[in-house]
């Protein structure tokens, strides 16, 4: 799998909601090779401090105009310098990185797991989802956060024409608590499924649970720091579990950072 | 003017270039082939090898600081015999220098893996990584006698260049890097890293699973900088790399300057993955400049303030 680095130019912030914006950049290599779960290294600045590149999961690449998105919110000094970078300046990019979702075969719903911010890569697995669609197949997401500002992306997931069902624990859009008791719910239907999600680690382990326990398919993107993306450091580290038992540790980067429900372990 | 000569030796070991990746940041190299020319590096460390394979610490590993990071990898690596089978016929493709770093419980641990790479072919010279726990729990780059057990066990089963990597946690390091030397390494890494340790007051939680970790990046560099220039001072013959926060030719400049032969790039491979290969490129350009024909010139080459 290729990946380039590259200084790529900033097209647009575009505000999708208070203090939620796409930053689309221009970067043909990965417009072109970016797959839905995959991520980029971006480093907005040339400071010490902060000092790492972060990771960003792509939410849409169009390969005919050659530009990609990611999502952020203004909420750590990174984030303000990627925030403040004006149009047209270039910024180093390395991707695309990792291994994405794989749409399962064999079932007839999708449904799709996002909690708050974890919503991206999601977004962008739906859109290459649809287009590959067979009738009797549909996609039902559940979109959950603490509170309704912090749901992401809702709007690009009913415009795919997706069933979307929400949860906030506070009560203040939808269901009042946990995305994954609505996942439980779903998957008490009678229709054959399985599972993507991308979100806090906490929400990642109870939807790992619930799919293990019914059976269902499951695929989940997690997050840790990831300063080198290529495998070398091993910062990256995620506890996995053999069929035999036997424990090691894989590299979310290069192996991840979508990974089997069953693989992995989390104490 | 011709172009400048920026070959260096480190005692009997000629590199192409001073400009090295530091074990462990880079993994086997291998990791990095598609996105960095290796064969323009001055030398490619890789991951310490142990004697058996290891998993490694539990996450997590890492935590960024202030212009710098914390790790507390553990370890990880296939081992020396899987290295030698499956990594090492691949990285032969490369004609870059390779130096294996070895790491190890015990003295006789780091002997076997050296006298193991010692009957393969192929490689250009072995580091020592000395930050690890000796039995006595103490790192062996934190005290001289320690520090010598290891080199002298190892120079007993090579006769491949041999360099001693110390940290810069054990006090006064002229006299760590005095025994390494009288112990038969024929230069010395500076330095390893800094003890560190991190929180997060809102969860009052330690950072790493670990809870103390190794400080790199561009804070230690005062302290690498400092080090390279002390031994320097008490070892003037004595081949020395610096290590520690290299981000810009600038900083591969001072540590010339102070005394060391090459340097290594660790965590700024993180800022960008042909930064290595890029100082290669702006350190040429520098000498050409500053009609300077060898690089060995700035070695040792600073000045007092007036
Ligand atoms: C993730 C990581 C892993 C490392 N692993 C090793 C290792 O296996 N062996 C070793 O001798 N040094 C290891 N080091 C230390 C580096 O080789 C180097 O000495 C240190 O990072 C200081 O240089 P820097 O400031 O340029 O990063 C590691 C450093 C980092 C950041
Ligand atoms: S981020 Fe370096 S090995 Fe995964």
């Amino acid at each position: 799998m290729a990946s380039w680095e590259l200084q790529a130019v900033v097209v647009e912030h575009r505000q999708r909601a208070p203090n939620q914006y796409e930053l689309i950049l221009h970067a043909p290599p990965i417009a072109q090779t970016a797959q839905p779960g995959q991520y980029v290294l971006v480093r907005p600045m040339e400071t010490l401090a902060p000092l790492w590149r972060r990771p960003y999961s792509i939410l849409r690449a169009n390969p005919d105009k050659g530009v990609i998105s990611i999502f952020y919110s203004v909420q750590s000094q990174f984030t303000e310098l990627l925030s403040l970078k004006p149009l047209g300046s270039q910024m180093s990019v390395l991707g695309p990185l990792g291994h994405g979702f794989q749409r399962e075969q064999g079932v007839q719903r999708h449904i799709l797991v996002a909690g708050g911010f974890g919503a991206p890569p999601l977004s962008f697995f739906a859109s290459r989802l649809v287009s590959a669609l067979s009738p009797d197949e549909q996609i039902l997401i559940l979109a959950g956060a603490r509170r309704r500002d912090l749901l992401v992306g809702l709007d690009e997931f009913r415009a795919l024409g997706a069933e979307v069902r929400i949860a906030t624990e506070d009560g203040s859009q939808g269901y009042a608590g946990r995305v994954t008791d609505l996942l439980s719910e779903a998957l008490c239907e009678p229709l054959p499924s399985a599972v993507y999600a991308c979100g806090p680690n906490r929400m990642l382990q109870m939807v790992c649970e619930i799919c293990l326990v019914g059976r269902v398919p499951c695929q989940v993107s997690v997050e840790t720091p990831m300063p080198c993306g290529v495998g070398a450091c091993l910062g990256c580290a995620v506890k996995v579990r053999a069929p035999n038992g036997a424990i090691w540790y894989k590299r979310a980067c290069t192996d991840g950072p979508v990974f089997r429900a069953e693989e992995v372990d989390w104490e | 003017m011709s172009r400048p000569d920026l070959s260096v030796n480190l005692g009997q070991l000629r590199l192409p270039n001073p400009i090295m990746v530091a074990s462990g940041t880079f993994g086997y190299g291998l990791e990095y082939e598609r996105l960095v020319d290796l064969n323009q590096l001055g030398a490619l460390v890789v991951r310490s090898l142990t004697l058996r394979p290891q998993v490694g610490n539990a996450p997590l590993r890492l935590a960024e600081t202030p212009a710098g990071m914390l790790n507390a990898i553990g370890l990880q690596n296939e081992g020396v015999e899987a290295f030698i089978l499956e990594t090492l016929p691949r990285l032969r493709a490369y004609s870059v220098p390779l130096i294996v770093s070895i790491a190890g419980e015990s003295p006789e641990e780091y002997a076997q893996v050296a006298e193991r790479l010692q009957r393969t072919s192929g490689l250009a010279g072995l580091e020592l990584n000395l930050a690890c726990p000796s039995p006595s729990h103490r790192a062996f780059d934190t005290a001289p006698q320690l520090t010598a057990e290891v080199v002298r066990a190892v120079r007993q089963t090579t006769d491949l260049p041999l360099f001693a990597k110390l940290s810069a946690n054990g006090g006064d390091l002229v006299p760590i890097a005095q025994s390494a030397v009288e112990a038969g390494a024929d230069g010395l890494t500076l330095i390893h890293s800094v003890a560190g340790l991190a929180v997060n007051p809102h969860t009052r939680r330690f950072r790493l699973a670990s809870r103390v970790g190794h400080l790199t990046g561009p804070a230690i560099k005062p302290i690498a900088l400092c080090a390279v220039w002390q031994v320097r001072q008490a070892l003037p013959e004595v081949p020395l790399i610096g290590v520690g926060g290299i981000t810009s030719l600038d900083d591969v400049l001072e540590f010339l300057l102070v005394g060391a032969t090459a340097v290594q790039v660790g965590t700024g491979n993180y800022l960008c993955a042909t930064l290595s290969t890029d100082l290669v490129g702006a350190l040429t350009d520098y000498l050409t400049q500053n009609e300077i024909g060898t690089v060995r010139e700035l070695v040792g080459a600073v000045r007092d303030v007036m």
